[in-house]
């Protein structure tokens, strides 16, 4: 597969913030955040804007303005979620409140640090948005080993690449709070052997440094897949259904943990992320620090806009991105590429696709799973045994869509499998629950 | 912005695309079967070519006809019924008449392909198919003749041709003699290069080889169902060999259609298993059988029947090599 990283040498440029921007009160798993401003509310740089009681965290503003409006929008995976637009008033007035943590870090109460994480506002920003502090929280006392996902397979993208190279020790620091918050001695810093310049920059700034190591893997789409990445680290297959923690570990995404040293050093939540813009239809592809919420519309207009007319739009990598039907959405915490392809590049999909048996996509999957048989097994209806060939077990990286020459979109029919099971398994649960709930009536 | 108006398509992902697709691959067969096809024109004259293209041409037509008829999709872009139409020509000898090709292009195309819904869904290779069904004219498919080069004139003349007809070292071989030592005397490195008695593709074990290597190299195929294929019937040769061990096990690959079967036939997409070990297990039942039928078969052939018969069990194999899951089993226990 070629890799694509043209970007690779964009030094990260700093957008400034658009004229309005549209911060989606979901960016992570978990319980969407209710608005705690209101239309016609001044607000500040980092101010809180929307909490949640449940799993999730809090998401801050990323200009200084007025909330014009509190409305639901499609965000870039096309949910509908509420979402705060503001007003940029360009002073960028920052919030008084954030303040950068002090003392000793050495002498730091985990579960302090835990909560000013969460109060960050920081998720997995990778693509997953798992809010860390539960990541932590879950992993305290059973992680023995935390790893930095700087693998970056998918192609195109750059930004984390960049973030070594130009702020190495954010990352750094960042890993080694996440240390102490986590309880843990040893950690990693996985990158890929395309990425050797950020490899010895970490290595010399580690400079045979007790906690942290540098290890350098094989390129290979999807080298940076948590599974993937714990077995060429520890030599362990994670079994479905199991958490890295099982396996002893806890993986952080690079530019994660350079947004937690940026919360700690300077009081700083999560209002901007670093973002590769690139494919065949942007005049002048780069790495962007982008306030969160700018519209992907701004985002492209600052490089340089359209060189040709694109027929696709991705939020995030080309083999596990989403396809965007609207520009305006917004850049969230979970958004680390914008492509735009023209039909050339990144054809539709054919409608009249055919298997012919060639079994590239069995030797093509990571999980060692039967692709094939996924796929057609799902368009025969027969669903036990998409299960017993492992459906759930998919990844859905897409190697085997990738390697089709049939041009079979098999990964799209294994996640339809995943979901017709999952409806499957809730509403046997249901009828259980139901069942059981008779039957103590019953017994009254 | 008003540039942007027009719609984005929105699709899941991967969003890219390998470019290697079916006719890009079929292609790489055509290019790897051209060697003994080039071979087959000199050994055996023109007229060898001039079969294939009729072979081709009747696989091609028949696959648009149906689709036609039936309002498909036309699917001979693919290129799959000109590999087909290559491999039924492969399969007879340069003696045939030319409405034989025809007849096995329809079989192979209609009966063994299409009826079984096309491409990928065959149970078995239409061209192995085609060849077992032209077997209705055994006086046609068994006559061969011996290799005389430049027959350039022989091109629609199939009588000169039949004025040399021979028997084959196979059946040398089925009676326990080696052919250098019988009448026509062809050495084993004749075997090899095929310069030997055979239908129009069999003969030259080293050209389909440079063909096997190509499509190695242009990883359209593995190596798992030709070296267990014919590795099986080379342990079993030497094992049983009748006579000098080494030389008879060396006569017995080179002779026949191993190599065009093993290389080109056993491999076919759509009837061997899809899981590596699947395919060395196919290989290993394709092995045994052609010893089987070479030895105690009515016939001293045993190639086709053996790809044949392991093609039904192709889906069995596959679902009794079904890989381990990553993270399955042994590190559940963990």
């Amino acid at each position: 597969m070629d890799e694509y990283k043209n970007t690779r040498r964009s030094q990260i440029r700093r957008m400034p913030a658009p004229e309005r921007v549209m911060i989606p009160l979901s960016q992570h798993i978990g319980a969407p955040c209710t608005p705690c401003v209101a239309p016609g509310d001044t607000v500040t740089r980092g101010q809180v804007i929307g909490r949640t009681e449940g799993l999730g965290c809090p998401v801050h503003s990323s200009v200084s303005g007025v909330v014009r409006e509190i409305a639901e929008r499609h965000d870039a995976r096309g949910r509908a979620v509420q979402t705060v637009c503001i007003d940029n008033d360009g002073h960028n007035t920052l919030c008084p409140d954030l303040a950068p943590y002090e003392g000793l870090l050495c002498e730091a109460d985990p579960d302090r640090m835990i909560e000013l994480i969460r109060e960050a506002g920081i998720v997995g920003m990778g693509g997953a948005g798992f809010p860390a502090y539960a990541k932590i929280s879950s992993a305290r006392g059973k992680a023995e080993l935390l790893i930095v996902n700087c693998a970056e397979c998918e192609p195109f993208i750059t930004a984390n690449h960049r973030l070594l190279l130009e702020n190495p020790a954010s990352v750094i620091n960042g890993a080694k709070i996440l240390l102490k918050a986590l309880g843990v001695t040893r950690g990693v810093l996985a990158v890929e052997d395309n990425k050797l310049d950020a490899a010895n920059k970490l290595e010399q700034l580690l400079d045979g440094d007790q906690l942290l190591r540098v290890r350098v893997l094989k390129t290979k789409y999807p080298q940076g897949d948590e599974r993937q990445l714990i077995y060429v680290l520890t030599g362990k297959q994670l079994p479905v259904g199991k958490l890295p923690a099982d396996a002893g570990c806890v993986i952080f995404n690079a530019e994660t943990c350079a947004s937690v040293y940026q919360a700690f050093a300077h009081g700083m939540p999560v209002v901007e992320r670093t973002v590769t813009v690139d494919g065949d239809c942007i005049a002048n592809p780069k790495n962007v620090l982008v306030p969160i919420g700018t519209p992907i519309r701004d985002l492209i207009e600052f490089c340089g806009g359209y060189r040709a007319q694109p027929k696709k739009l991705l939020n995030g990598g080309p083999m596990m991105g989403q396809a965007l039907h609207d520009p305006d959405s917004p850049v969230t915490k979970t958004t680390s590429a914008v492509l735009a392809f023209s039909e050339k590049f990144s054809p539709a999909p054919k409608e009249d696709y055919r298997c012919i048996r060639c079994g590239k996509c069995v030797q093509a999957c990571p999980m060692h799973l039967m692709p094939i048989y996924l796929s057609q097994y799902l368009r025969a209806g027969n669903l036990e045994a998409c299960l017993q060939y492992g459906a759930n077990s998919c990844i859905e990286c897409g190697c085997c869509t990738y390697i089709c020459p049939g041009r079979v979109p098999i990964v799209q029919h294994i996640r339809v499998a995943k979901g017709k099971l999952r409806e499957q398994k809730m509403a046997a649960e249901a009828a259980a629950r139901r069942s059981e709930k008779e039957g103590k009536n019953g017994a009254k | 912005m008003e540039q942007n108006n027009q719609l984005l398509t929105v699709s899941p992902s991967p969003h890219l695309h390998s470019p290697v697709g079916t006719a890009s691959i079929m292609g790489d067969v055509l290019i790897a079967l051209t060697p003994a096809l080039i071979w087959a024109c000199y050994v055996f004259g023109m007229r060898a070519l001039y079969l294939t293209l009729i072979s081709v041409a009747s696989c091609v037509l028949f696959e648009l006809l149906y689709e036609k008829l039936l309002r498909k999709p036309v699917t001979v872009g693919d290129l799959s019924a000109a590999v087909t139409g290559v491999l039924i020509a492969f399969n007879l000898p340069v003696t045939v008449p030319i409405w034989l090709p025809v007849a096995g292009g329809f079989f192979a195309i209609v009966i063994a392909k299409q009826l079984f819904g096309g491409i990928g869904k065959n149970i078995v290779n239409p061209a192995l198919a085609a060849r077992v069904f032209l077997f209705s004219w055994p006086v046609d498919m068994t006559t061969f003749t011996t290799p005389v080069r430049d027959r350039f004139h022989s091109l629609f003349i199939k009588q000169d041709l039949d004025a040399l007809a021979t028997a084959t070292p196979l059946s040398y071989l089925k009676e326990g003699k080696l052919p250098s030592e019988v009448q026509g005397g062809y050495q084993t490195i004749d075997l090899f290069i095929g310069n030997v008695p055979g239908v129009i593709g069999e003969v030259s074990a080293l050209l389909l080889l440079i063909g096997f290597a190509y499509l190695c190299v242009r990883r359209v195929t593995t190596w798992h169902i030709p070296v267990a294929y014919i590795g099986t019937v080379a342990l079993l040769t030497l094992v049983f060999a009748k006579g000098a061990s080494v030389s008879f096990m060396l006569n017995e690959l080179f002779a026949g259609g191993l190599f065009l079967g093993a290389l080109f036939m056993a491999n076919d997409y759509a009837t061997s298993p899809v899981t590596p070990n699947g395919r060395v297990i196919y290989g290993i039942g394709c092995g045994l059988i052609t010893v089987f039928l070479r030895y105690f078969g009515a016939s001293a052939e045993g190639v086709s029947y053996a790809i044949l018969i392991m093609n039904l069990l192709v889906y069995y194999i596959d679902r009794f090599t079904k890989p381990v899951r990553f993270g399955g089993k042994k590190h559940e226990k963990q």
